[in-house]
């Protein structure tokens, strides 16, 4: 009984792998001398996020954009999803391993630098840049974390995704609070005026168990403060900017008490559901692309979206460039894999998705700001007003490899003292001990960075 | 996964020398080719698939594996891994004296060690319990296989759920006057990761327990009842002598599948874990997957594999003991 069911396994693996085989095969035969835009009888292959919130829309958009492409160059388009970052990262590190795979991929912004180091991408070219329609074509502001300079650039900017805040326009007016805030004292001062425990009422929205959230209001309020982290090839997170940011963040809790004490097990879903519930007078930390949520909720037509605070604690106006530095450089890159025997197609692909009415057509469908300069400008949809400008207001996260690094022990300095904030208070030697762990740990990987 | 393999290889083994013996007598095999090979080896050549899949998707990884914690492999070499800087044994010397890997596997063994104490107990209850017929045994039988028989994601997942601050067993404790803090980070949490594994796995004990019970002959029951036996007596003298084997066998499994249990940490807890709950799974995923530290986390596999074979060796002896005795045997 074992040896027919072994048998029958290896007959199946042994099927499997032909069928791998010959797929790669047909992948491989496929690299033609054809010129740049006949794709006749090819087949590109492209890796991209799924979109849980909009997943029948997203497969209509592969459809109709495949259809597109096909009609320009002859060539077919297989998409194939991911469904979170360490799937992609999965994929990617097969891919790169394997030199066969996905012949373009989509990376969240912050993942590029790490992409960037396995070198297993295309840094364009001027006449790359060219298939594409010229560098003029994108927001510029967007092209901050294509590569670690404007000569080495792998990223192709494919949307913009900015964070802002979402305010609730009943509650501020109901406590005589007449324009958002915009420094992170004068948040913190509001919040305190709308929070009312008995109806259950919370200033602030957020969720510190979000596995991103808390390293991006940290980053925020430290480059504010005028310490960009990473200063070539030091780290800087034993620098009292950063303490005095995780002080402010989680001061919110401890003394302002503006956030409910529950958010200590949230992560961002729950906080835009509770500020949907109008239980909240902000919901910091929010992306454009909540809009479709709170349009069906309980806030729908009373809130609106604004630059969070760009004032570091502490100040009283913009200081230095901080004014600039209102949301991380957010949203998704594209890029070509090295290893790409089409790669002509795939920029053919890449110019079809970033041209003017592909990029108005995406963010109508998926709500994403376009990164073709010409179609931002032509957004006219006042809600997004705010969103728009900060897209211009974003700043790069510093570009290199070790960056995953230091986010992950920004991130970490918050798991960690979880215990502490729900107790109440966070123990300021405890708090001082976890930062020079995350120095520790992040200097070591820059030093690996910039070996 | 490997102590699944490697079972089913013994199996296959012997039921081929067992196939063996009624070979002269059975039909398909031709007498020309009897004469050739001897009885022993003549099946043998059908373990080549088998074999070829395990060197495939076992032996060849694991070679791999060790090939890569003596390399110095992050994302910077990832792309021509193999000419990664050799840089011998210090990927171990940093995982055992710079990384928490120590702490990671304090925490891994100490906890795989407290949910087994549990469950061996509450298998044995559970199996006890429903040893002797009664109206509805079959359904409460199936109903404690319930947890053996979730994904280990959805079980994580609703018990996640149910411990987050402000939740359903907060606000149960809350009314009964009890403030039990915080579940999920903090000292608590390790104990809350041994609570939701014994749910899990107790009823792998049960069933192992409960297949020792099956085993005991009618007569002994009759027998120690003629004695005059009272139950405690009973269960400890006559029936625990025979879940020994099983019970074993359950302890060293389970230690081994606890001690690998990634999927209950991770969805419980996430990543960054708390310090608390940083096992040997989760460090090792963490320094591959978020770090990409390939290298390393190659040397702390390698590592937990050694930790892990301990068990393991122990648990291939006592199959070879029981495999001379009929199964369930008393010694």
């Amino acid at each position: 009984m074992k040896f027919a069911s072994s048998a029958k396994f290896a007959a199946v693996a042994l099927t499997a792998a032909l069928a791998l085989t010959a797929c790669g095969g047909g992948n491989s035969s496929s690299g033609g001398s054809a010129g740049p835009v006949d794709g006749k009888g090819k087949k590109l292959s492209v890796l991209t996020g799924v979109n849980a919130q909009y997943s029948a829309q997203q497969k209509q958009w592969f459809t109709d954009i495949a259809a597109k492409f096909k009609a320009q160059t002859g060539a077919d388009v297989e998409f194939e999803t991911f469904a979170s970052a360490n799937d992609e990262l999965t994929r990617i590190q097969t891919s790169v391993v394997s030199g066969q795979g996905p012949d373009v991929y989509s990376l969240g912004t912050t993942f590029t630098p790490t992409a960037y180091a396995t070198k297993a991408f295309v840094t364009l070219s001027d006449d790359d840049w060219k298939k594409l329609g010229g560098k003029d074509k994108f927001n510029q502001a967007a092209l901050g974390i294509s590569g670690p300079d404007a000569q080495h650039q792998a990223g192709i900017p494919f949307v913009s995704r900015p964070f802002v805040m979402a305010y609730n326009k009943d509650i501020l007016a109901a406590a005589g609070i007449d324009k958002p805030a915009s420094s992170w004292d004068e948040l913190a001062a509001q919040a305190k005026k709308m929070t009312n425990p008995t109806t259950g009422t919370f200033g602030l929205a957020t969720g510190y168990k979000d596995n991103f959230d808390p390293w991006k209001f940290i980053w925020a309020m430290s480059v504010q403060a005028g310490n960009p982290l990473v200063d070539g090839k030091t780290l800087k997170l034993d620098d009292p900017t950063v303490k005095k940011a995780y002080d402010t963040y989680f001061g919110w809790l401890t003394k302002d008490k503006v956030v409910d004490p529950a958010s200590i097990g949230w992560s961002n879903s729950n906080a835009v559901a509770a500020f949907a519930s109008g239980k909240a007078g902000y919901l910091l930390m929010t992306t454009s692309s909540s809009l479709p949520t709170l349009e069906k909720s309980a806030v729908a037509g009373k809130y609106a979206y604004a630059t969070m605070p760009t004032t570091a604690p502490g100040q009283t106006s913009p200081q230095g460039d901080a004014a600039n530095a209102a949301s991380i450089l957010s949203g998704d890159n594209v890029v070509v894999a090295d290893y790409s025997k089409q790669k002509d197609l795939a920029f053919a692909y890449i110019n079809l998705i970033t041209s003017k009415d592909e990029q108005l057509n995406f963010q109508k469908i998926f709500g994403d700001l376009p990164a073709n300069a010409e179609a931002l400008k032509s957004l006219d949809n006042p809600a997004l007003k705010p969103v728009a400008d900060t897209a211009a207001k974003s700043k790069a996260t510093p570009f290199t490899g070790a960056w995953g690094d230091i986010q992950l022990a920004l991130l970490n300095v918050v798991v960690q003292s979880i215990p502490d904030l729900s107790k109440g208070s966070v123990d300021d030697s405890s708090l001082q001990a976890r930062l020079k762990d995350a120095q520790t740990k992040g200097q070591a990987s820059l030093d690996r960075a910039s070996k | 996964m490997s102590t699944d393999s490697l079972t089913a290889g013994k199996a296959s083994r012997r039921k081929s020398s067992h196939a063996a013996k009624p070979g002269p007598q059975s039909p398909e095999n031709a007498p020309r080719r009897r004469k050739g090979l001897s009885e022993r080896n003549r099946p043998l050549w059908m373990l080549i698939p088998g074999g070829l899949l395990m060197v495939i998707i076992i032996v060849v990884p694991l070679l791999l594996g060790i090939f890569m914690s003596g390399l110095d492999l992050d994302q910077y070499s990832l792309r021509k891994w193999v000419s990664a800087p050799f840089i011998g044994v210090q990927n171990f010397v940093e995982a055992l004296t710079a990384s928490p890997l120590l702490h990671a596997i304090w925490l891994s063994v100490s906890y795989s060690l407290l949910a087994m104490v549990v469950t061996i107990p509450l298998g044995i209850a559970g199996a006890v319990a429903t040893q002797n017929a009664f109206k509805g045994r079959a359904v409460i039988r199936s109903i404690f296989l319930i947890p053996y028989v979730l994904p280990s994601f959805v079980v994580a997942t609703v018990w996640r759920t149910m411990f987050q601050p402000g939740s359903v067993i907060d606000s149960a404790l809350h009314s009964v006057g009890i403030d039990p803090g915080l579940w999920l980070n903090g000292p608590q949490s390790f104990w809350t990761l041994i609570l939701v594994q014994i749910w899990a796995s107790w009823p792998f004990v049960y069933l192992l327990a409960l297949s020792g019970l099956q085993s005991v002959d009618h007569e002994v029951h009759e027998a120690s009842a003629l004695d005059g036996a009272l139950w405690w007596n009973k269960l400890r003298y006559v029936v625990f002598p025979y879940l020994k084997g099983p019970l074993a066998l359950a302890f060293l499994i389970g230690m081994l599948h606890h001690i690998n249990n990634f999927t209950l940490p991770f969805v419980l807890f996430g990543v960054p874990a708390p310090s608390d709950v940083e096992l040997l799974p989760i460090l090792t995923y963490v320094t591959s997957f978020q770090s990409f530290r390939f290298g390393l986390s190659a040397a702390m596999a390698f590592i937990s594999l050694i930790l892990i074979a301990i068990p393991l060796f122990v648990y291939l002896r006592a199959v070879k003991l029981d495999d001379s005795e009929t199964p369930g045997g008393k010694k």
